[in-house]
C-alpha cells in the first residue's frame, strides 16, 4: 500500500516544507504534519522563511487556512506577530536575537490552540541556529515552512527532509506542471559531490563567486576575463575532472560553453547547492548529453511531492491523470492533499 | 578636554589596546564604546576605577603565581600607603587559600548571558510592558538573582569601591510569583481570577472545536471562541499595565545594577590587560611625568611577532618642551607614541604598561605629525602640520596639556625646518604644556628644557659589528644593525657631540670610504 505523508516524515526531527507556488497546498500539508505529530506525543517546533499563516494570501488575495496550533507546541516567529496576529495564550520561552522587518524572532510555547501567524528567520545559518535552539527547549521535530524561491535554506544542513508542494495553481496546462515539478525534483536532488579535494577546497570559501578547475596540478582558480572554454585549453587544466563553480550555472554563462568544441566529457559540475542552477530545460538537458555529471555540495532530501488538483483562480486537474503521470515523472511518493489531508 | 581623532587613536595604539579588551556582557561593551578620558577634576572617580583594577589585578596575579605563571611582584604596588597595606592584606589572604577567583569566574559566566534591557527597563517607567518585554524584564532579573550571593562571596575579600548589586527579587516575585524561577514567561492564569475562568472557557469551547467537522456548528464556535480570546488579550492587557506598574519602583535598582554590571566587567578586563602587558598603578603628579620601562602593546606584540622583543621606553617629562633626537631606524616615533599612549590609557582609566609611573592628568591632548595630516583638505602635509599647529596654540590656553610633535616641519628644506623647530620649542618651552618633540634638526636641543637622544649604535663597537657583516656577506647589514640598535632613550646634559650614528650606519652598510672620508671631514668643519 502506498505510505501516507505522516509515514514519509516518521522518521525525520527536522523538516522543510516548499511550494512550487502559491496556493500550492503547503499549508495544508503543514496543518496535516501539525496534526500527525500531536497524535503521536511529540512535541512540535514551527517557524518559517518569512511569513505564512495570514487569513489572506498577501500576494493573490485568495483565502487560505491558516495555521492552527495546539497546545504545547513550540514557535518562533516575529515579535510583531506575537503581539498583534496571535490568538493562542502563550509562554514566552527565549529570544533568538534574529531581527525581521516585523520585530525580533522570539520563541513561545503555546499554551491553548489557536491561530497563529508565523515569520522567522532567513538566513541558513540563523535557520540551523533556530532549529537546535527548539531542540533545546525540548522539540522533538522542527518544521520549516519553506520557499522554492529560497531552495538554500532547505538543504541538509537545515532540515533533514523536505516535502515538495505543487498544484494546478502552478500552470493551466497540466503538462507544464507536470514537467517543471520535475525539473525542480530532479534538480533539488542532485547528488553530493564525494571528491574530498573540491570539498576541501571550496568550503572555506563561502562568498566566492569564480569557477576553479580541478585538474592534474590541483585546483586552479579561472583568471577573470578567461572563459571557461578557453580555460580548459590551457597548461594549468590539464587532465580536468571537475569544475567548481561558485556562482550561479546560467543560460548565459552555459550556453556558449554547451556549444564550444572544449572537452567536457567525463567532466564532473559543482556547484554549491540547487539554488545555483538557474538554467532553462533545453540546457540542462544538454549538459546531460554532453557527457558531463552535474553535483552539489548541499542537496535536498526530498521525500514527498503533494498535489493539489484545485487552483486557486477556479480550475482544476483530474486528479487521476496529474497523481498517476506525476509518480510516473517524478519517481518520488506523490500525495493529493486534498484527499490524504481528511 | 582630550579629543583625539580616531587616526591618532589608532596610530598611537590606543585602539589596540580597546579592541583587547574582550567585556563580557553588553553592558560592559556600552562602557567601552563610550569611554572618554577624564578631566582633572574627575581625579576622584578616576582613582576609585584605578584602585578597583588593582584590587582585581591582585586576584589575578594571586591567581598566576598559584599556577607557575607569574612570579610575585616585588616591591610597593603603588606610593599610595593605604593602598598598598589594603594590598599586602589581600594578598596574605589569597594566599591563605580565600579564594574568590571562583566566585569572580562564574560571576563573568553569569556576565556572559545577560541581554542588554536598558531600554525596556527606561520604557516601563512610561507605560505598560508587552509580554516579550516583561519575559526579557524577567530574564533580567533571574540573573540579578544569580549574581547576587557570587557577588556576594566576592566583594567582601575584594572590597571593591562603590560597586554594589541591589537586590531585586521583590521585582521577580512579581513576575514570578509561582517561585518557578524559570526562565520563560506567561501570565499565569493565577494573576486575576477572570483570567482563570476565560481560558477555562476558552479551552471548554476548543476542546468542543477540535473533533467537529468544517461546517456551520463549528463556525459558530469559532466565533464564540474569538470572543473569548478578545476578552482573554483585553485581561492580559490589564494584567500586563497592573505589572508594569509593580515593577516601577524596582526601575532604578535595576538600572544600577545594569551599571554595577559594567563597571565590574571593565575593570577586570582592564586588569585582566595590565596582567597580560604589565601594567601598573600610576601615581599622580601635579605636572612631572616620570615613566619607567613603558611598553606599547601593538608594537611589542608586532615585534614579537617578528621573534623580537621591544625596549621598554623610560623618560622623565615636566613642563616645557623634551626634544628626542637620534638616528635613523633609532626608534623615535616609537618612543614618542608610546609616551602619548601611556598617558592616553591613564586618562581613560586604564594602568599605564609600565614598572612605573608617575603623570599628572592633563586637560588636552595635541598630537601633530605629518603622516596624520589630512591631506584631503587640499593642503600640502607641510601646510596641513602648520594649519593643525595653529589650532592647538589657540586651544591652549585652556588649561594643562600635552603635545606631541613627531618631526615637525620636516617636509621643508633643512635651513628653514630648523629654524622653525627652533622657534616652535622656545615658544612651547614656557606655555603651560607638557611637550614632546622628535627632530632631525640641528640646534633644536638647546632651545628645549630636556634633551633625551636615542641611545641607537653609541655602546656599540662599530668596528666589531663591521666585521662581522663582511664575513656574513653583503646583505644582512640592515638586519645585524637592527638587531644591534638600542631603542632606549638616554638623558643629555649639557651639550652635546655631533652624534655619528647616521655615518655609523652608512659604514656598516659599506659605503665606499673614499665617499665616507669626505663625509667625516664635512662633520668637523
Amino acid at each position: 500500500m502506498k505510505p501516507t505523508l505522516s509515514e514519509l516524515i516518521r522518521p525525520y526531527r527536522s523538516i522543510s516544507i516548499i511550494g512550487m507556488c502559491k496556493n500550492a497546498g503547503k499549508t495544508t500539508v503543514l496543518n496535516q504534519i501539525i496534526k500527525e505529530v500531536k497524535g503521536s506525543g511529540r512535541i512540535l517546533a514551527l517557524t518559517s522563511i518569512g511569513r505564512d499563516g495570514e487569513d489572506k494570501d498577501l500576494v493573490t488575495g485568495t483565502k487560505k487556512p491558516g495555521i492552527h496550533v495546539e497546545e504545547g507546541t513550540l514557535v518562533a516567529t516575529a515579535s510583531d506577530l506575537i503581539l498583534r496576529h496571535c490568538d493562542v495564550t502563550r509562554e514566552i520561552i527565549d529570544t533568538t536575537g534574529i531581527s525581521t522587518p516585523m520585530g525580533d524572532v522570539v520563541m513561545l510555547r503555546a499554551r491553548s490552540d489557536g491561530n497563529i501567524q508565523i515569520a522567522g528567520p532567513s538566513i541558513t545559518n540563523q535557520l540551523a541556529k533556530v532549529r537546535e535552539q527548539f531542540f533545546g527547549h525540548g522539540a522533538d521535530v522542527v518544521m520549516i515552512d519553506g520557499a522554492l524561491s529560497r531552495k538554500t535554506l532547505c538543504s541538509r544542513k537545515v532540515t533533514e527532509a523536505t516535502i515538495l508542494c505543487t498544484g494546478a495553481s502552478y500552470n493551466k496546462n497540466i503538462d507544464t506542471v507536470i514537467e517543471d515539478t520535475a525539473y525542480n525534483c530532479e534538480i533539488l536532488t542532485l547528488p553530493e559531490t564525494a571528491d574530498e579535494e573540491i570539498r576541501k577546497t571550496v568550503e572555506p570559501l563561502e562568498d566566492f563567486r569564480g569557477t576553479i578547475i580541478f585538474g592534474e596540478q590541483g585546483p586552479w582558480t579561472i583568471p577573470s576575463g578567461l572563459s571557461v572554454e578557453d580555460a580548459l585549453r590551457k597548461e594549468e587544466a590539464k587532465g580536468a575532472r571537475a569544475i567548481f563553480f561558485g556562482g550561479a550555472l546560467s543560460d548565459f554563462l552555459m550556453k556558449p560553453l554547451l556549444m564550444s568544441s572544449a572537452p567536457l566529457k567525463g567532466l564532473t559540475f559543482v556547484v554549491r547547492d540547487s539554488s545555483k542552477i538557474l538554467l532553462k530545460r533545453d540546457n540542462y538537458d544538454k549538459i546531460a548529453r554532453r557527457g558531463i555529471t552535474l553535483e552539489v555540495l548541499d542537496t535536498v532530501n526530498l521525500v514527498a511531492v503533494t498535489v493539489n488538483p484545485f487552483s486557486a483562480y477556479g480550475f482544476h486537474f483530474s486528479k487521476e491523470e496529474l497523481m498517476s503521470r506525476m509518480e510516473a515523472k517524478v519517481g518520488l511518493p506523490v500525495i493529493n492533499v486534498m484527499e490524504d489531508a481528511k | 578636554m582630550i579629543n583625539l581623532p580616531f587616526a591618532q587613536r589608532e596610530n598611537i595604539g590606543f585602539q589596540y589596546v580597546l579592541d583587547a579588551l574582550k567585556p563580557c556582557s553588553p553592558y560592559g561593551e556600552e562602557l567601552v564604546r563610550e569611554l572618554k578620558p577624564f578631566e582633572p577634576c574627575q581625579k576622584p572617580e578616576l582613582q576609585r576605577q584605578l584602585q578597583n583594577i588593582q584590587r582585581v589585578l591582585t586576584v589575578l596575579e594571586a591567581e598566576a603565581i598559584g599556577s607557575g605563571k607569574k612570579t610575585r611582584p616585588e616591591g610597593p604596588v603603588c606610593d599610595l600607603p593605604e593602598m598598598q597595606a589594603e594590598m599586602e592584606r589581600l594578598r596574605a589572604a589569597l594566599e591563605q587559600g580565600e579564594g574568590c577567583q571562583k566566585a569572580l569566574d562564574k560571576l563573568l559566566l553569569v556576565f556572559m548571558t545577560v541581554k542588554n534591557v536598558r531600554p525596556t527597563a527606561i520604557k516601563c517607567r512610561e507605560t505598560a510592558l508587552n509580554e516579550i518585554e516583561l519575559f526579557e524584564l524577567k530574564r533580567f532579573l533571574l540573573k540579578c538573582d544569580e549574581m547576587l550571593p557570587l557577588f556576594g562571596e566576592i566583594q567582601p575579600i575584594l572590597q571593591l569601591e562603590g560597586i554594589s548589586l541591589k537586590d531585586t527579587s521583590g521585582a521577580l516575585d512579581l513576575l514570578d510569583p509561582e517561585h518557578n524561577r524559570v526562565a520563560s514567561f506567561y501570565i499565569a492564569d493565577g494573576y486575576s481570577q477572570t483570567l482563570r475562568a476565560l481560558r477555562k472557557e476558552k479551552r471548554a469551547l476548543e476542546e468542543q472545536i477540535r473533533p467537529l467537522p468544517d461546517g456551520e456548528e463549528k463556525e459558530a464556535l469559532q466565533a464564540q471562541r474569538s470572543r473569548i480570546a478578545a476578552e482573554e488579550e483585553h485581561e492580559e492587557m490589564r494584567i500586563r499595565g497592573e505589572l508594569s506598574e509593580g515593577l516601577r519602583p524596582y526601575i532604578d535598582d535595576m538600572l544600577h545594577n545594569m551599571e554595577a554590571i559594567a563597571d565590574i566587567d571593565l575593570t577586570v578586563e582592564k586588569a585582566c590587560l595590565a596582567l597580560r602587558y604589565g601594567g601598573t598603578m600610576p601615581t599622580f603628579t601635579d605636572s612631572t611625568l616620570d615613566m619607567t620601562d613603558m611598553i606599547n602593546p601593538q608594537i611589542a606584540d608586532a615585534v614579537a611577532g617578528r621573534g623580537k622583543t621591544f625596549t621598554p621606553v623610560s623618560i622623565g617629562l615636566e613642563k616645557g618642551a623634551t626634544v628626542i633626537t637620534g638616528a635613523n631606524m633609532g626608534g623615535k616615533s616609537v618612543a614618542l607614541k608610546t609616551i602619548a599612549l601611556n598617558i592616553l590609557l591613564i586618562q581613560c582609566g586604564f594602568f599605564p604598561f609600565a614598572k612605573k609611573v608617575k603623570a599628572p592628568l592633563f586637560d588636552g591632548m595635541y598630537i601633530i605629525s605629518e603622516d596624520l595630516e589630512n591631506i584631503d583638505r587640499g593642503l600640502s602635509s607641510f601646510g596641513g602640520e602648520m594649519v593643525r599647529f595653529n589650532q592647538v596654540v589657540r586651544q591652549m590656553g585652556e588649561g594643562f596639556v600635552f603635545i606631541m610633535l613627531d618631526e615637525f616641519a620636516r617636509g621643508t628644506n633643512p635651513d628653514e625646518g630648523a629654524a622653525i623647530v627652533q622657534a616652535v620649542t622656545q615658544y612651547l618651552n614656557d606655555k603651560n604644556a607638557v611637550t614632546v618633540l622628535a627632530t632631525h634638526y640641528d640646534n633644536v636641543a638647546q632651545k628645549g628644557s630636556a634633551h633625551y637622544q636615542v641611545i641607537g649604535l653609541k655602546d656599540l663597537d662599530v668596528d666589531a659589528l663591521q666585521k662581522e657583516i663582511a664575513a656574513r656577506g653583503g646583505d644582512v647589514g640592515v638586519e645585524l644593525i637592527s638587531q644591534h640598535m638600542n631603542y632606549g632613550l638616554y638623558r643629555v646634559e649639557g651639550k652635546q657631540d655631533c652624534p655619528r650614528d647616521a655615518l655609523n650606519i652608512c659604514r656598516l652598510l659599506g659605503m665606499t670610504p673614499e665617499i665616507l672620508e669626505m663625509v667625516e671631514k664635512n662633520y668637523d668643519r
